[in-house]
């Protein structure tokens, strides 16, 4: 079952993510970077962290893929939907992908063979805690920089007449 | 399931984030894959946190910081993209030349 789960879950996500690279239609990358972003926070259910999978919907797959689909809709133009969307570029772009597996394979096969070995508890009453333990001066400074980002946002695209 | 087929999993995703961040032509599809690359990243975390530290929660702690940066990146990102876009009426980067003089 485990199984079942974490392949088609992979399969969703590897399949959108290079829709989401290869299409032409940057309106359908937009809805597949959506679906990809679900199929992650699917595997953070199959991984027992209940809080995440909560978070990922709300903030990625309703917070940022809709913003996304936003920009698309109002920065985009026709010519975008079926103009070629990528460079001529691909071979050497193939070769730096195959360079970093290559390394990344090095350090993936030292963790073949570790399986879990406690079932999955409930993690949002810990991280609640470690929030406002241990992590307080981070979780502070990330509401700070939310809020710059929310400031920088709305001053880069203020009409002209309000400069 | 090993750990091992969580970092396979996030090794390819973020191998085509790369990958689009390499070959796309457009700046939403760049900012795009660079979200993809941050998503392979969580789920090394979550990955991570769940086999080899199954008592401890920092490796979701630190997930949600990072989904929080992802957040207040791509609202600086996609800005951005709207006022070039107002500028130079372009989202291509090939045509953002506006410093060639």
């Amino acid at each position: 079952m485990e199984h079942i789960v974490f392949f088609t879950l992979s399969a969703v996500i590897l399949v959108s993510a290079l829709c989401v690279v290869l299409l032409r239609n940057v309106l359908h990358c937009a809805l597949f970077l959506g679906l990809a972003l679900l199929g992650v926070a699917g595997i953070f259910g199959s991984l027992g962290a209940d809080f995440l999978f909560a978070a990922q919907i709300m903030i990625y797959v309703s917070g940022i893929a809709v913003l996304v689909l936003f920009v698309v809709m109002l920065a985009g133009s026709k010519s975008m939907l079926h103009d070629k969307q990528t460079n001529d570029q691909y071979m050497p772009a193939i070769l730096i992908c195959g360079g970093v597996f290559w390394g990344m394979w090095a350090y993936i096969g030292k963790f073949s063979g570790v399986t879990a070995s406690a079932q999955a508890k409930p993690t949002t009453a810990l991280i609640g805690k470690l929030l406002l333990s241990e992590f307080a001066v981070p979780f502070e400074l990330i509401s700070l920089i939310l809020i710059v980002a929310l400031v920088g946002a709305i001053l880069f695209t203020r009409p002209e007449e309000l400069k | 399931m090993t750990l091992c087929h969580y970092l396979v999993l996030s090794g390819l995703l973020f191998l085509i984030g790369l990958f689009g961040a390499l070959t796309r032509r457009n700046v939403i599809g760049i900012l795009m894959s660079i979200e993809l690359m941050f998503n392979a990243a969580n789920i090394n975390l979550a990955a991570f946190n769940r086999f080899l530290h199954p008592d401890a929660v920092i490796g979701n702690a630190v997930t949600l910081f990072l989904m929080a940066v992802a957040a207040a990146e791509i609202v600086v990102g996609l800005a951005l993209v709207v006022a070039i876009y107002r500028n130079t009426n372009t989202i291509y980067p090939e045509k953002m030349d506006l410093l060639k003089g």
